[in-house]
């Protein structure tokens, strides 16, 4: 048991560091808000392009795909730096985490030759087109429909929530073949097919993040379905394992702390209720951190995901709490023109606790499989 | 970074884990506030477990996982001060030790041969004869005692103190970690079998949710312990009693209230590790002092990682 980091994972860690130092802008704070807005959907594309020239973007993919089979260590500690930046490469993230390595688990050589290449480079953008109106935490119930029509599918339904839908090339889109759970599979979508549309829902979380996509009689060909019929649910467990902590949002939270701290301390103004309010979020934000490399670390190991993951998320979730209070508290001036990082941060923090799975719904998975609680009746 | 014990390491806490195993039950006769570990003391003496910090194979952090580990237990004795702080004394003394705050009653003081004063800022030392000390009735699961005079005391230079304030962190930590597991695991059984409105008081979500909260808790106090415990450092030991301190306050109320009247009796036993955490929260300050430490370490002048 240690807590070092070896010598190549620091190296690595520099490497990235002096690369953002290069790569990002003067005004990068400023893109930096609206994840899924124009300028940084703009941006990202070039960014990655230059990560990817410069081998960090899929360090861990295989070397056939681009990669150079990087242990889990590697693209977590990639993973921390691009977020602690504030997410310089846009929604592309997904490509390298899960899309990309579910494709090469489960797509056709067709569907890996047309679409892992371009995420290699950095040139493309998708979005995940899980979430419904009717159906957010209990996602099996979700009722977009692909009937099969010979060699096509038609589409019909809708999907919310969509993140970065509004510039996607491609949705990882989840329809159902069939009734219940195991009659739902998954449609690799070309965002210009005829039948889409996509309307940007206006947030608080900022400009360009979150859609609805409507699919009226899409068509689509039977070769754009990845696995077979019924197969999603499996596909989907396993390719969100690959995600198992999720985000390291700890990593921007812990730098936004900070940065809040900073502030107040050169004003003077880091008074004794703050001190006590900035060390608990400290805490809050290094507990985070363990319990995420305490999953990299049983991933290296090849073991299988267990409930620790969702105990991560969730201290996960209160980290992120801890310090968006802190900063709305304490340094109230972030969001309104104080610092464009910080209001971003914030924008961040607060979907924490919903997107990618409720806060609520990881409790019940801790209780149910780390505490062995007998379940609640359905 | 790596989670896993070491074989050697491996090999400690199983030895550990055999010893716990004799110890894991309350005597049914036993209605007390504190349950007195003695014999568990006698055979971690015997088999040389108090100075596992100083194998190099081992380190603190080995002695941090026994230390969590034997808090779980019903019974106490003092192993935290003896496994972690007495071996960053650059003087050898004699165990058991103990801790007088501000002249505050405090844990093992009647039986310690070596006594930590913190007075303030000054740290000094003492090895009180039995006369110097006397026990106390008290709520707390430990054996609790007091000063009963005047002392002589060698105070400690300031670097010195500096790191006995940090391992008594750590040490608070991992003996936290410890215990608000055993609480967890003792209110999840009670609850798998407690059946109430013709279902079993865990398939309720209000109830589900806290304990699972409760988990998260305890989980990152341990890490940040052992972590504590790895690297020795001031801001890592603040943090980890930090959590500890304000993960306990939260943790102690909650499953005292899921056991209902039951948490309440003597022969539950779930305050031999509730009152024993209940005497952790006030050390070093309590968690406002903890977060002023933190705030020193961690954001204080020349922490050249302060985001600009
Ligand atoms: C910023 C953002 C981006 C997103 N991006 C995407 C995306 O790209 N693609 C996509 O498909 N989806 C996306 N989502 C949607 C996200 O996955 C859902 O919001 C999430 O799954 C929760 O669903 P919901 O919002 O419908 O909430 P609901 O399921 O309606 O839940 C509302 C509340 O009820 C609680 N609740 C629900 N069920 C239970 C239960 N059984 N027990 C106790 N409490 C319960 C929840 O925990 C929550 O607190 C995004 C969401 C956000 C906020």
């Amino acid at each position: 048991m240690n807590f070092d980091w070896d010598q190549e994972q620091q190296e690595f860690r520099s490497t990235v560091r002096a690369f953002l130092a290069e790569h990002l802008p003067d005004n990068w704070e400023e893109l930096a808000h609206g994840p899924g807005s124009a300028a940084q959907t703009e941006f990202s594309k070039t960014f990655c392009g230059a990560l990817a020239d410069a081998g960090l973007l899929v360090p861990h993919w295989p070397k056939e795909w681009g990669g150079r089979e990087a242990d889990p260590w590697i693209s977590f500690i990639l993973a921390e730096e691009m977020w602690a930046a504030g997410e310089p490469r846009g929604g592309q993230y997904m490509n390298v985490n899960w899309i990309g390595p579910t494709l090469m688990r489960f797509g056709t050589q067709e569907q890996q030759a047309r679409y892992i290449p371009p995420m290699a480079r950095g040139e493309t953008l998708w979005c995940q087109g899980f979430s419904e109106p009717e159906a957010g935490s209990d996602l099996a119930s979700l009722r977009t429909r692909a009937e099969r029509d010979g060699d096509n599918y038609r589409i019909n339904g809708q999907k919310i929530w969509t993140s970065y839908a509004g510039a996607a090339d491609t949705c990882f889109l989840l329809a159902r073949t069939d009734a219940g759970k195991r009659g739902i599979s998954i449609f690799l979508l070309p965002m210009d097919t005829p039948g889409i549309t996509v309307r940007q829902i206006p947030s608080i979380i900022g400009e360009g993040d979150i859609h609805e996509v409507f699919f009226d009689a899409v068509e689509l060909p039977a070769s754009a379905r990845l696995g077979e019929e019924g197969q999603a649910w499996d596909i989907i467990r396993l390719s969100l394992s690959l995600e198992r902590v999720g985000i390291p949002r700890f990593a921007l939270a812990s730098r936004m702390l900070r940065r809040a701290v900073g502030t107040l301390q050169r004003e003077n103004r880091f008074d004794a209720g703050a001190v006590q309010q900035a060390a608990r979020a400290h805490a809050a934000c290094e507990a985070t951190r363990l319990y995420s490399y305490n999953i990299i670390d049983q991933r290296c190991q090849g073991q299988p995901p267990g409930p620790e993951a969702s105990a991560a998320r969730f201290a996960t979730v209160n980290a992120e709490r801890l310090v968006a209070e802190f900063v709305v508290e304490h340094v109230p001036e972030a969001l309104a023109g104080g610092d464009a990082l910080l209001l971003a941060h914030h924008q961040r923090a607060i979907v924490a606790g919903i997107a990618s799975g409720a806060a609520e719904i990881q409790l019940n998975l801790i209780a149910t499989e780390l505490l062995q609680l007998p379940r609640e009746p359905r | 970074m790596d989670f896993t014990p070491s074989p050697d390491q491996s090999a400690l806490t199983s030895a550990i884990d055999r010893i716990a195993s004799r110890f894991e039950t309350t005597p049914t006769e036993f209605h007390g506030f504190a349950l007195d570990g003695v014999e568990l003391e006698r055979e971690l003496e015997s088999g040389q477990y108090f100075d596992i910090a100083a194998i190099p194979e081992m380190g603190p952090i080995a002695a941090a996982l026994v230390v969590e580990r034997l808090a779980r237990l019903p019974c106490t004795a003092e192993i935290a001060l003896s496994m972690l702080v007495r071996p960053q004394l650059d003087i050898e003394l004699p165990r058991p030790f103990a801790v007088i705050e501000n002249g505050r009653p405090g844990r093992f003081v009647a039986t310690a041969k070596t006594l930590v004063l913190i007075d303030g800022a000054q740290v000094s030392v003492a090895h009180p004869s039995p006369e110097d000390v006397e026990a106390v009735e008290s709520l707390y699961a430990y054996p609790m005692g007091r000063l009963a005079g005047k002392l002589s005391a060698t105070p400690l230079a300031a670097e010195q103190a500096a790191g006995v304030r940090t391992w008594l962190r750590i040490a608070c930590a991992a003996e936290m970690a410890g215990l608000m597991q055993a609480a967890i695991d003792a209110t999840v059984e009670h609850l798998s079998v407690r059946k109430q409105f013709g279902r079993p008081l865990g398939t309720f979500q209000a109830l589900r949710h806290r304990m699972a909260e409760c988990a998260v808790l305890a989980g990152g106090v341990r890490r940040l312990a052992l972590k504590a415990a790895w690297t020795g450092d001031a801001g890592d030991a603040a943090l980890a009693a930090l959590h500890a301190q304000e993960s306990a306050t939260r943790l102690i109320y909650d499953v005292h209230q899921m056991l209902g009247a039951m948490g309440m009796t003597l022969e539950m036993s779930l305050h031999l590790w509730t009152y024993r955490m209940k005497a952790l929260l006030s050390e070093l300050g309590g968690r406002g002092a903890q977060a002023e430490a933190v705030a020193d370490y961690c954001f204080g002048a020349g922490q050249g990682s302060i985001e600009r």
